[in-house]
């Protein structure tokens, strides 16, 4: 029988109580720093000491609050974050760094700042680009981003310290990527709800918990006998954020969810911050060019003179061709939540692409409610369909 | 019969009419040019800083987003709305890009890259390449990457930084900031040289910065002349002259002349008490995209004694700052277009007010251009123009005591915007604004 306390049972429990244990750190002393998004360098605040916390929105929670601030018509993620922000739910943070990586994170983080009153918050500029002057752009940031740190603590950040977290934060990289590997047999070892609830636990965790976290469930599924049962479809899910086990459960339903591309899934894991004489040369290389998401312009060639389509859409979503191939996927969602421009606009850029190489596809929007669940069930059985009798 | 033409209410600008006249024939020539063959680029509004490179280099720009707006006003988008939509694009999408998207898609896969017949204005032909930017929103550099479908056509996206408030003032923020625009900058020029297979003249490129800096510079003293009560020149005559100011639409000199002129006029206005309406009852605020196919609206509440002293900060120019003494051009163009959104920053730092770079512009116009009220009028498809209004509204009320009346509209969905029943909502508005008038009095403010 698995410990009650550890691997897939401990990883449940956060995840239905994400700020639990980091109200607890804070009683003990530690100062707690929230980030909304999976763009935020980490590693800075762990070198410091401080506990990132994950502020993500509660699909659940019906938004009351964040409408005399935000419109409707406006990303539900961020909407719902401000509201629970609102209703008080993150009142025990010390500050909250936002940054730049889409429109409505900039949008409302100036509001989040202006109605809340951490004694700490500071806003990271994000460049569109991968250029080597936005790269250069993006370091001079995450320094500012220092030095209000270093204020902030009274402590100084020093590139040994940084170093030491990079490398922590790497094995956490690594660790969930070998909790991905389980993902690979079929049926597969462990579920998308499984995974999922582990990567949401470790937003809630300070780095060395989470890998305690992840080493125990890796070795709890490795050696139980149980796995989820084999179904029709093998589905990679493309999106903005996936995070919440009843939409992961509309899918499981019908099939293995084996890859979750988004930022409740690999997407902030996929690769490793390399280890530069100046560590936030690395930083700055690995959240602007690294990370997968839709945010960023990428393109053939730098500064380009002729274009060629084929070639644009292997730079935008060459990614995902090795992730199919490796993981047997058999059909892939494209998962929009409603108002996110950034990923509405590659809908069906990524639709030729996966056509290009062959692979069932649909594109399924919803509002991030728990009322959007019952009509996402009948589009997705009715894709699960389709791909079955291929 | 004898038809009467309407009287207008608003007392509309003569020196508006030729800086007008001057924009529209510069459109047609350049349209004219394009359909010649010469080259065109698609380019989005960039707040000033990727305009003078190509004005410089003579390209001929058309700029999509004012396309969309077009083609809606004229009745043509809803063809190309729907074409997106069979394309795939959520039709949650900003109203414009949809509009190009679907007009794209009919130009090259149907039309087999000829200019739609029912096109208007001349359409807009198959571009050299595409200028988008960061500026904004998201969907202003997305948009132009997924026109990739339709066109086999290199996209430079401008990069803009979006600083918060408080960091900005972090010591060496700014010229990290000013570094970034001009080596961006010169690799744009090079980019654009390679594209068109001519050198950039600097010569004339320093001419044309500091051209656009003074043009600005007069166009922002013109509006600062609207503080006066009553104010002489009304948002309409605002949204009629901006484009020379924020596209560089026409040659530069003659835009100088021609604000210069505006300039005078308004000044003789203030100095003989003459108003943009016949009875100023209301100074009002506007805030974002005005309803471009209802713009008739404004005369009904202008008989009602609406007088619209300011608008949109995203269309007014930057607050002057003297750079003549920054010999490189392109870092002119940098500063000045930086100086674009942080110019409000030491004021909204002061005033604590730092729920956003949009938000702060409207308290500052508020309180120096003495509004009684905010007329909002958030678009359902375009949300970097709607975001902040909440916010706006919350803060108007709470530290001006500035009452907001928020009318619901779109920038390519004409349906959705009632003029009939936004008027229908004036009326006990003006009790609201009369009521805050009266605490604002209370609490010592002086209007």
């Amino acid at each position: 029988m698995s410990d009650k306390n550890k691997g897939l049972n401990r990883a449940r429990e956060i995840y239905l109580d994400s700020s639990r244990r980091a109200r607890e750190l804070r009683a003990a002393g530690k100062k707690v720093i929230g980030y909304p998004c999976a763009y935020v360098p980490l590693e800075m605040l762990t070198a410091l000491d401080l506990v990132p916390y994950r502020t993500c929105a509660d699909m659940k929670e019906p938004v009351t609050e964040a409408d005399r601030a935000l419109p409707h018509s406006f990303c539900p993620v961020m909407r719902n974050c401000l509201d629970c922000a609102l209703k008080g739910r993150n009142d025990f943070l010390d500050g909250m760094v936002a940054i730049h990586s889409c429109d409505p994170q900039e949008k409302t983080a100036r509001i989040w700042e202006s109605y809340t009153h951490y004694p700490y918050f500071h806003f990271i500029d994000m460049p569109i680009t991968v250029r080597p002057e936005a790269l250069e752009y993006f370091k001079g940031q995450l320094d500012d981003f220092r030095k209000t740190l270093e204020a902030f603590t009274g402590r100084k950040l020093s590139a040994d310290k940084l170093e030491t977290a990079i490398r922590s934060h790497n094995r956490q990289r690594a660790l969930v990527r070998e909790l991905f590997e389980l993902t690979k047999p079929s049926p597969p070892r462990i579920s998308g709800t499984e995974i999922m609830q582990v990567v949401k636990a470790l937003t809630g965790l300070p780095v060395a918990e989470g890998n305690d976290l992840l080493i125990e469930t890796i070795d709890e599924v490795k050696k139980r006998t149980g796995r989820p049962e084999s179904k029709p479809a093998r589905l990679l899910i493309w999106s903005s954020t996936l995070d919440d086990t009843d939409v992961m459960q509309v899918f499981e339903a019908r099939a293995n969810v084996v890859m979750n591309e988004s930022c409740g899934g690999i997407r902030a894991y996929k690769g490793e911050i390399k280890l530069t004489a100046d560590p936030l040369e690395g930083l700055a290389d690995y959240y602007l060019n690294e990370i997968t998401c839709a945010r960023t312009f990428r393109q053939a060639a730098l500064g380009e003179t002729k274009k060629d389509y084929a070639r644009d859409l292997q730079s935008r979503f060459g990614y995902l061709k090795g992730i199919i191939r490796d993981w047997k996927v058999s059909g892939v969602v494209l998962l929009l939540v409603r108002y996110c421009d950034p990923f509405a606009f590659e809908m069906p850029s990524l639709k030729d692409y996966l056509n290009t190489i062959g692979v069932p596809n649909t594109y399924i929007e919803y509002d991030y409610t728990a009322g959007a669940l019952a009509p996402m069930r009948t589009r997705v059985e009715a894709f699960i369909e389709t791909i079955s009798q291929r | 019969m004898v038809v009467q033409k309407e009287k207008k209410t608003i007392n509309r600008l003569k020196s508006m009419y030729p800086l007008r006249a001057k924009v529209n024939e510069t459109y047609l020539k350049s349209i004219e040019a394009i359909q010649a063959g010469k080259p065109a680029v698609w380019g989005m509004l960039n707040f000033y800083y990727g305009d003078p490179i190509l004005k410089a280099m003579d390209i001929e720009v058309v700029y999509p987003e004012n396309y969309g707006a077009i083609a809606a006003a004229m009745g043509v988008a809803r063809q190309y709305l729907e074409r997106a939509d069979a394309e795939g694009f959520p039709t949650h999408l900003c109203g414009y890009s949809l509009t190009t998207l679907g007009y794209a898609s009919r130009m090259m896969k149907e039309l087999k890259g000829q200019i739609p017949p029912e096109a208007p204005l001349g359409g807009m032909p198959k571009p050299l390449f595409l200028m988008s930017s960061a500026a904004i929103c998201d969907a202003r550099y997305k948009w132009f990457q997924a026109l990739g479908r339709y066109m086999d056509v290199p996209v430079w996206p401008l990069e803009a930084p979006i600083p918060g408030i408080k960091e900005f003032f972090i010591e060496g923020y700014y010229d990290k900031m000013v570094k970034l625009g001009v080596k961006h900058l010169k690799d744009f020029v090079a980019f654009v040289e390679k594209m068109v297979g001519k050198k950039m003249d600097w010569d004339k490129l320093d001419k044309t910065a500091n051209l656009m800096i003074e043009v600005n510079r007069v166009w922002h003293e013109v509006n600062e002349l609207r503080k006066t009560r009553p104010c002489p020149m009304h948002s309409r005559d605002f949204w009629s002259a901006m484009p020379a100011a924020l596209f560089l639409a026409g040659d530069l000199e003659d835009s100088l002349r021609l604000y210069q002129d505006m300039y005078r006029e308004v000044k003789d206005r203030v100095d003989s008490h003459v108003g943009a309406i016949p009875d100023e009852k209301y100074r009002m605020v506007f805030a974002e995209l005005p309803p471009w196919h209802s713009l008739a609206f404004f005369d009904k509440l202008a008989d009602r004694g609406w007088n619209f002293v300011i608008e949109s900060f995203g269309y007014h120019p930057p607050i002057p700052l003297d750079i003549s003494k920054v010999s490189d051009p392109l870092e002119r163009i940098t500063k000045f277009s930086l100086q674009f959104l942080v110019g409000y920053f030491e004021d909204a730092r002061k005033q604590n007010v730092l729920g956003g770079t949009s938000a702060y512009p409207y308290l500052k116009y508020a309180r120096e251009w003495k509004c009684d009220g905010a007329l909002l009028h958030p678009l359902i498809t375009c949300r970097s123009a709607s975001t902040h209004l909440p916010y706006v509204s919350d803060m108007l009320l709470e530290k001006l005591k500035v009452p907001s009346l928020s009318i619901e509209g779109d920038i390519v969905d004409l349906r959705l915007f009632n003029p009939e029943d936004a008027l229908a909502r004036a009326e006990p508005f003006e009790e609201t604004m009369e009521h805050y008038k009266k605490l604002r009095k209370q609490a010592g403010f002086d209007w």
